[in-house]
């Protein structure tokens, strides 16, 4: 019998709590000069995951924070490196930049690995089996392309990484499966164009009809600058405003929603506007408190992404039989981090 | 005493409702269709975090959760608790942190970062600061700098002036004139990390005479002096880091405003010094002070009229105006000297 009641994500964790944890690691880190930022970004994590339920069980973190600190000296390192002699020489630092660069896919395949297999649900592993050509190809390859072509690409690059990371993502010894196409995101993108070109034409038509009928004193031969000007001022600002949170919540949407783990489903109801209030109030209080709301905010954030995301459940969900395991390197991960690049998980 | 948990095997999803006690050394487990007997020492007991249930972790990869956080605690003797993890439940340590955070990071920031930026300046060899020099012009005299519209007369004159300065005792003339004109930049005066000092026509053509000139050469001779532009470079990579780094997620571009802020502070001490530099300088060689102030004030008011001129910031050149607001107090320094 199919079983098709939902079940959603939840999230337990609170601000206050979350804010105790979070100071005195980063004081700990602070007076041991970052070395103990690898065991404060384990807690880090353990806190968020453990919080996180799903019919009833937790999630749990087990990286080693060893493996973690010596991923980070690794990173600092060469970004120090690429920093230092950038300043001092520039075909250097280019040299030094591309050698990062050609060794990125590799890393963000390692730290996907490392992500997954200390990842746990149930008692079970996660465990990510994909393979580093594939990570040439998607992680360098198509990004490469997608600058080439104005970022004409990128929506095809992105919908390839996310259906790299998925489907060769496991749990126990069940396989992810994704089925969204590029086209799916070339929607999403082109919203975003489109409420972009909205917003300007509507701009400039107002400073257009204010400027026409001399309710602000411009020179004729100058309203139509002023309007462009006016026009793509706002819709820089909007897009900044707007876009990020709306392309984010959309994305994670599409991901969840075309994401299935053996016979079950996710769905994932994410609104544009909550998180454009949610991001909005965080950058403010963040900024206003001086720093001391960002562990608030990370767990407003959490709770709002996480919560709205369910299981579909498609008969049992406690007859997963655990797959092999593989150790992995921390390192990877680090790097990742420390270089930005946001592969939209 | 008995505790209630959830038992998962590490091969199957399944929960399984078990029911814990302690008999002496060992730990007993039973359910419904498990029983394991497995001696303390061989567990491993993750330190409380929060609410977040107690674990008990078995060396095959099987596991228990107990929500029972005072119960657990009773039971097993506080094992597995830490140092850290009791701070990290008391509001009163986390107070403490706070403080001890915020006054170390004031610390790093007025004392910690600029002594480390100038040991970290003095070990950097010279030919590779000449290099940053070389590559500075290199890469703007194509754009934002144009040659010298001076006559070679009038070069020579400010050079031969600059080279009869007296130096304090101990100081190598290393500070090497370079002349160009920038539309863009207008009046204003730089100097470089290797020791170069970057002059524009335009503030030539503003002093009323070659004192005033001399005046700003001393006190970019201070900057060269002392370092300023690499020990500036190497504290904005510091501090620019370290807020992209905690600002980083939301957004980059928000992180530019308090960085820009926290930098001012170190850019005002640096004018500052120079200013001093400068003043023993003009007054070992009979040049009154007040020569200084006086070419202040004139590209104070220069540059605002010329506001509409937007001008293009260097990370790497100390700028003569980069502490704008403050250019009223240092002229008031500077008479008072």
């Amino acid at each position: 019998m199919a079983e098709h009641q939902s079940r959603q994500l939840q999230f337990s964790g609170s601000g206050g709590e979350y804010f105790r944890i979070w100071i005195v690691n980063v004081c700990l880190s602070i007076v041991t000069l970052g070395v103990y930022s690898a065991w404060a970004k384990v807690k880090r994590n353990q806190y968020f995951y453990r919080h996180t339920t799903l019919a009833g069980a937790g999630f749990d973190y087990h990286g080693d924070p060893k493996a973690i600190l010596k991923g980070r000296i690794v990173a600092f390192l060469l970004f120090a490196f690429y920093t230092l002699v950038g300043e001092f020489d520039r075909v250097a630092g280019l040299a030094i930049l591309l050698v990062i660069v050609s060794v990125m896919p590799w890393l963000l395949m390692r730290s996907l690995r490392f992500r997954m297999h200390n990842t746990s649900y149930r008692g079970l592993r996660f465990a990510f089996h994909g393979s580093t050509g594939a990570a040439y190809f998607n992680f360098l390859l198509l990004p490469v392309l997608s600058a080439l072509t104005l970022g004409a690409l990128w929506p095809l690059a992105q919908q390839r990484m996310a259906r790299y990371t998925r489907e060769n993502s496991t749990y126990g010894n069940e396989f992810f499966k994704f089925f969204a196409g590029s086209g799916a995101y070339y929607r999403i993108y082109l919203m975003t164009i489109f409420i972009g070109v909205l917003v300007f034409a509507g701009l400039m038509a107002s400073v257009m009809l204010l400027g026409s009928k001399e309710l602000i004193p411009v020179e004729a031969e100058q309203l139509v600058a002023m309007s462009v000007l006016v026009a793509a001022i706002g819709t820089y600002l909007a897009l900044f405003l707007l876009a990020y949170p709306y392309v984010a919540a959309r994305l994670q949407n599409l991901v969840w929603n075309s994401t299935q783990l053996g016979p079950h489903g996710f769905q994932a109801q994410l609104q544009a506007r909550e998180m454009l209030g949610i991001m909005l109030g965080n950058v403010l209080l963040t900024l206003l408190t001086l720093g001391l709301y960002k562990p608030f905010a990370d767990i407003r954030l959490a709770r709002y992404r996480i919560e709205r995301v369910a299981l579909l459940p498609r008969g049992s969900i406690d007859e997963f039989v655990a797959g092999l395991q593989t150790n992995t390197s921390a390192a990877g991960e680090e790097m990742a981090e420390m270089f930005d690049f946001d592969i939209a998980l | 005493m008995w505790l209630t948990a959830v038992y998962y095997d590490g091969r199957q999803a399944r929960p399984h409702p078990v029911t814990l006690c302690v008999e002496g050394e060992k730990l007993l487990l039973q359910g419904r269709d498990i029983v394991r007997r497995e001696a303390l020492a061989s567990l491993k007991i993750p330190p409380p975090l929060g609410s977040t249930p107690r674990l008990i972790l078995f060396a095959d990869g099987a596991r228990c959760e107990v929500a029972d956080r005072q119960g657990f605690a009773e039971m097993l003797q506080d094992a597995g608790s830490s140092a850290v993890a009791g701070m990290e439940n008391s509001w009163w340590y986390a107070l403490a942190a706070l403080l001890l955070t915020l006054s170390l990071l004031v610390v790093a920031y007025l004392f910690g970062l600029p002594y480390a930026a100038r040991a970290a300046a003095d070990q950097v060899p010279v030919y590779l600061l000449e290099r940053m020099d070389t590559q500075f012009f290199a890469s703007l005299d194509q754009t934002l700098l144009k040659p010298s519209t001076l006559s070679a007369k009038r070069r020579q004159t400010i050079q031969d002036g600059w080279q009869r300065l007296a130096l304090p005792p101990g100081e190598d003339r290393s500070a090497n004139i370079e002349f160009r004109a920038s539309p863009a930049l207008g009046a204003n005066a730089f100097a470089l990390p290797g020791g170069s000092v970057l002059l524009l026509d335009d503030l030539v053509s503003l002093a009323s005479n070659d004192q005033e000139i001399l005046a700003v050469l001393a006190h970019e001779m201070g900057h060269v002096h002392e370092k300023h532009a690499l020990r500036q470079m190497l504290q904005a990579s510091v501090i620019g880091l370290a807020m992209a780094w905690y600002i980083g997620d939301v957004s980059s571009l928000l992180a530019v405003a308090p960085t820009v802020l926290l930098e001012t502070r170190y850019s005002r001490d640096f004018e500052r010094r120079a200013d001093a530099f400068a003043a023993e300088l003009l007054r070992a060689n009979g040049i009154p002070v007040s020569r200084l102030a006086d070419i202040l004030e004139k590209l104070e008011a220069a540059h605002q009229t010329a506001v509409a001129k937007q001008p293009v910031e260097s990370v790497e050149a100390m700028d003569y105006l980069s502490s704008h607001p403050n250019t009223e107090e240092r002229i008031k320094r500077l008479r008072g000297l």
